[in-house]
């Protein structure tokens, strides 16, 4: 526990300013779930994704999507060596521990799907030939909201696949004077002291299933499955897998938080990350704002 | 075809509630029969394991037809009541053997229901009820058992609730029990229990009644409804015998009097006597219930003068009680025996000349010339009979079981001979005397005594308090009891028949017999508890025939008219349904409320009330404590207390949730209360 708290602080020396967002971050990593980061450029996204590999001690790649790219920019490709007469793989970024895939919302849909596969299977089928991905594996992917010309929207079967959606947003004054003054973050970031070894990390999210959850949290937490989709706000409700990863990422957080059981304030800790990018509204209004108008209406303990 | 199989977390319930069913059967019925079931349930269990092909069509067939060739042989019929349970628990069993669709398990069930209720056919006994309610639930439990489709259902689970439906079930009973009319049965089935009961026989040869005081089996019970006469005052009277042939003393009508005359039955034409009875002064009475045990006889115990309160039963002109029918089955009358009574009832002249017959002159001739030398000595017939009775005291008698045998002359042998006998040859050479003195006599049969339940409500009345008493007519005073054993051996009358005889001859077997009765030590009083309850049921529920049934029914509604019966029984459901439904309704208000969290919701009103804003039902504990530190910064660290062992409580699995912790977060909520406001 001590070590998440050591591995926290490092990542907030580049990051400043947004406890939450890294300790959210974090949750995501250790809840074994991919991470979407939705922000404008120049928010830090690379230097967070960065700064997770270095503090983690993972194999770290990125790839910058565009819309010309193929599935086999990403995945790998077969090459024919004359020498040995024959075909050998060469793998493509996809295989490494911690991805970072900016920008995924300006690839086809098919070269996001190839890369979705890979995050759901944590594994490449490339020639008829299975090769699973090194663990762990992460995909942190960013998308820009705001510039949507010549994108291709994720779909929401898609966005199913990232564990939480978390988005940073502009510093606070006083930290962003603080930015200015320091020196360049992302050649900080290059330099931040290893904390925890991937394997530790490995370990500490096999802690995270033995966290427990009590029968009235559980019940707590159908509760809030089963309002959005009895609210008739949303076009659709969570669905049970997104239950699952809600408990999942509270889980997590439990442990973060270090506790080895679950309270309402973890579900409600990680309930905007985890439930926002999976709904949709019906008519126009604020999702986000919706979404936790759930946490105030749903009551944490039954009545 | 697939075949059905028991789901295995029934199977084990089935096979114990078989055997439940037909257990009375076997323990009643031939060996064969607990054999047969073994054997099927055998076959099962090695067909349900796949170890054994289950039988065909033929060879259920041929069991089927040896298992009514067997009844045959050991019934010598198929029909009948024993026969035909026997012939039916033995096919229930093989029909386990057919379980192939799950129609047939429902089948074996049901026709469980039925097997089990056949045992009530050969006893009535609150033990026997008991066990068959217990099959019942057993059943119940199976039919729970073979409805549940999740085959990892537990087994205890279907017990529970087969209980429980059972249980819920019993006040339903009740009220059928109460209200559904009995009718009488459609056909009359005789059940004999096997061997021939003890008890009185309708004459009185030398040596019946000593063979009777070895029996120490229930005759019947007796309550009284006020105080009890003493012991020595409680003659139980069964028949009066007045034809003496020298050996037998049996009963007889007088000359020219027939059975109408005699016996008065309700709804007869009332017999001048029997008016005469009924007008006359009657004094004081003891009133009674007797519930007597099944004796294939049509005569009833009373005391004297009997006049019935409850019950089916005629009164014949010698005071005794006479049942519609023989007493097949135990059955409850209520009395008053009003003992002045016995002077309203006149001798006819026929019945005269019937009480002083007496055989040909080669019997008794000794005692009768004794007898007549009495009456020329006498002035009046009472002191005949003191004088007898001085006779019986002077003279060297003895009062024994086991009397000496009488072959030639048992009057004249006993009386100057052996001097050894027991009640009925007092009863008997006494009677015999005052016939032979010009004295109306006769000897009278029945029971004397009883031994009182330790628990104090009834009296018992065995086998061994069998008696034998003469009365005689004594002008101005009617007929007068005169017991001539009282004279020889007074302990038999006043202390019962084991304070008499002890320390005698009396063998060791039968006193052992005797002994065993006494009301000593644990197993006493549990013999006393255990007759206590017989007594109850055989009197509450037994005895509530239909015509104590009518008699409630009218008391209850007015009158018992079937249209008021139908409303009843209905209302009664509907009300024990409604009852019912009251409960599922609490219990089941979407989900039960558990106390920790009532806990929380009392707080949390509390809090939106004092703050006059009430607080989104979304607050976690935490951010209910951190909202009580804001506004009320004296109680915050209370309030965070209370968070944090609330939140252990309701969220921490490893910390238990018992009563302690409850009351223990109840105190912290309290001690919050006094600091807020």
């Amino acid at each position: 526990m001590q070590a998440l708290t050591k591995a926290l602080g490092e990542v907030a020396k580049v990051v400043l300013g947004k406890e939450d967002q890294l300790k959210l971050a974090l949750t995501c990593l250790m809840a074994n779930g991919h991470l979407l980061i939705e922000d404008l450029p120049g928010m830090g996204k690379t230097t967070l994704a960065h700064a997770l590999a270095r503090v983690f001690q993972l194999e770290y790649r990125r790839v910058q999507f565009t819309s010309d790219m193929l599935p086999a920019d990403i995945l790998g490709v077969s090459v024919f060596d004359p020498n040995s007469q024959d075909f050998t793989l060469r793998e493509g970024p996809v295989f490494t521990q911690l991805l970072l895939a900016d920008e995924i919302n300006r690839a086809t849909p098919k070269t996001q799907g190839a890369l979705l596969e890979a995050m759901e299977e944590r594994q490449v089928t490339l020639d008829g030939v299975t090769r699973p991905l090194p663990k762990p594996f992460f995909v942190v992917a960013t998308q820009n909201p705001s510039d949507q010309a010549g994108t291709f929207v994720l779909p929401e079967s898609q966005l199913d696949r990232f564990l939480m959606r978390i988005s940073l947003g502009y510093p606070a004054p006083e930290v962003e004077l603080a930015l200015l003054a320091g020196g360049d973050l992302r050649e900080q970031a290059r330099q931040l002291k290893p904390v925890i070894s991937s394997e530790g990390l490995v370990k500490l999210s096999a802690m995270v299933d033995k966290v427990r959850a009590s029968h009235e949290l559980l019940d707590y937490v159908q509760r809030l499955l089963e309002a959005t989709r009895t609210d008739d706000r949303f076009v659709a409700g969570l669905s049970p897998r997104a239950g699952l990863g809600l408990l999942k990422a509270a889980r997590a957080w439990a442990l973060i938080s270090g506790r080895d059981y679950v309270v309402p304030e973890d579900i409600q800790a990680v309930w905007a990350a985890v439930a926002e990018h999976r709904l949709s509204a019906r008519q126009g209004g604020s999702v986000s704002a919706m979404t936790q108008s759930l946490l105030q209406s749903v009551a944490v303990v039954r009545r | 075809m697939r075949v059905y199989q028991v789901p295995t977390h029934t199977r084990l319930w089935l096979v114990i509630t078989i055997i439940a069913c037909s257990l009375p059967q076997l323990v009643r019925g031939p060996a064969w029969q607990a054999g047969l079931l073994g054997l099927v349930l055998l076959i099962r269990a090695l067909g349900d394991r796949q170890r054994m092909r289950m039988p065909g069509r033929w060879l259920r067939g041929l069991m089927m037809v040896s298992v009514v060739a067997l009844t045959w042989f050991s019934f010598g019929r198929i029909y009948g009541p024993e026969a035909g349970v026997a012939l039916l628990v033995s096919l229930f069993s093989l029909k386990y053997l057919e379980v192939v669709r799950q129609r047939d398990a429902y089948v074996v069930i049901v026709l469980g229901y039925f097997v089990c209720a056949t045992a009530l056919l050969f006893d009535r006994g609150p033990g026997l009820f008991a066990y068959v309610l217990l099959c019942m639930m057993l059943l119940t439990t199976c039919l729970v058992g073979i409805n549940h489709s999740d085959t990892g259902a537990r087994s205890w689970g279907h017990l529970r609730r087969g209980a429980v439906m059972s249980l819920q079930a019993i006040p339903v009973m009740l009220v059928l029990f109460v209200l559904v009319p009995r009718v009488a049965p459609l056909w009359n089935m005789r059940i004999d229990s096997g061997q021939a009961r003890t008890g009185m026989s309708d004459s009185m040869a030398p040596g019946e009644i000593s063979e009777l005081s070895r029996s120490s089996e229930l005759a019947f019970r007796v309550s009284f409804d006020g105080p009890a006469p003493p012991g020595a005052e409680r003659y139980w009277r069964g028949l009066t015998l007045s034809h003496f042939d020298g050996r037998t003393w049996q009963q007889a009508m007088p000359r020219g009097m027939d059975r109408k005359d005699y016996l008065y039955q309700a709804g007869d034409k009332e017999p001048d006597w029997y008016r005469a009875l009924m007008t006359a002064e009657r004094g004081e009475g003891y009133r009674y219930q007797v519930i007597m045990e099944p004796t294939q006889r049509q005569w009833l115990f009373a005391m004297k003068v009997p006049v019935l309160e409850q019950g089916d039963a005629g009164l014949a002109r010698d005071m005794r009680l006479v049942a519609n029918d023989p007493v097949a089955d135990s059955i409850g009358y209520t009395v008053t025996s009003y003992p002045d009574l016995v002077r309203a009832v006149p001798l006819s002249e026929e019945e005269r000349s019937l009480m002083l017959s007496l055989p040909d002159r080669d019997v008794g001739r000794r005692a009768r010339g004794l007898a007549q030398q009495w009456r020329l000595d006498a002035d009046n017939p009472g002191q005949v009979v003191n004088q007898a009775l001085r006779y019986f005291r002077q003279q060297p008698f003895y009062y024994t079981l086991r009397p000496p045998p009488l072959p030639v002359d048992p009057i004249d042998e006993f009386l100057f001979v052996s001097r050894r006998g027991f009640c009925e040859h007092y009863a008997s050479s006494f009677t015999f005397m005052m016939r032979a003195a010009g004295i109306p006599a006769r000897v009278v049969v029945g029971y004397q005594g009883g031994e009182p339940n330790a628990l104090g409500s009834h009296l018992l009345i065995r086998q061994y308090d069998a008696h034998a008493w003469s009365e005689v007519w004594l002008d101005g005073q009617g007929w007068v009891r005169v017991d001539p054993t009282a004279a020889v051996a007074p302990d038999r009358i006043e202390d019962g028949l084991r304070a008499a005889l002890s320390g005698s001859e009396y063998d060791l077997e039968s006193l052992a017999a005797l002994q065993s009765f006494a009301n000593s030590g644990l197993m006493g009083r549990l013999r006393q508890w255990g007759d206590y309850v017989d007594f109850q049921w055989q009197n509450w529920v037994l005895g509530y025939n239909s015509q104590s049934q009518m008699q409630l029914l009218r008391q209850m509604l007015g009158s018992a008219s079937p249209l008021r019966i139908a409303l009843a029984l209905l209302a009664g459901i509907t009300l024990l349904l409604g009852l019912y439904m009251l409960v599922l309704l609490r219990q089941d208000r979407g989900y039960r409320q558990n106390p920790m969290e009532r806990e929380f919701w009392r707080l949390h009103q509390r809090v939106s009330r004092l703050q006059g804003q009430p607080l989104d039902a979304g607050v976690t504990p935490g951010q209910l404590a951190e909202r009580i530190s804001e506004r009320w910064p004296r109680a915050s660290q209370a309030a965070s207390q209370w968070a944090l062992q609330y939140q252990q409580a309701l969220y921490n699995p490893s910390v238990t949730t018992d009563r302690v912790r409850l009351r223990h977060l109840r105190r912290l909520r309290n001690r919050l209360y006094k600091l807020l406001d």
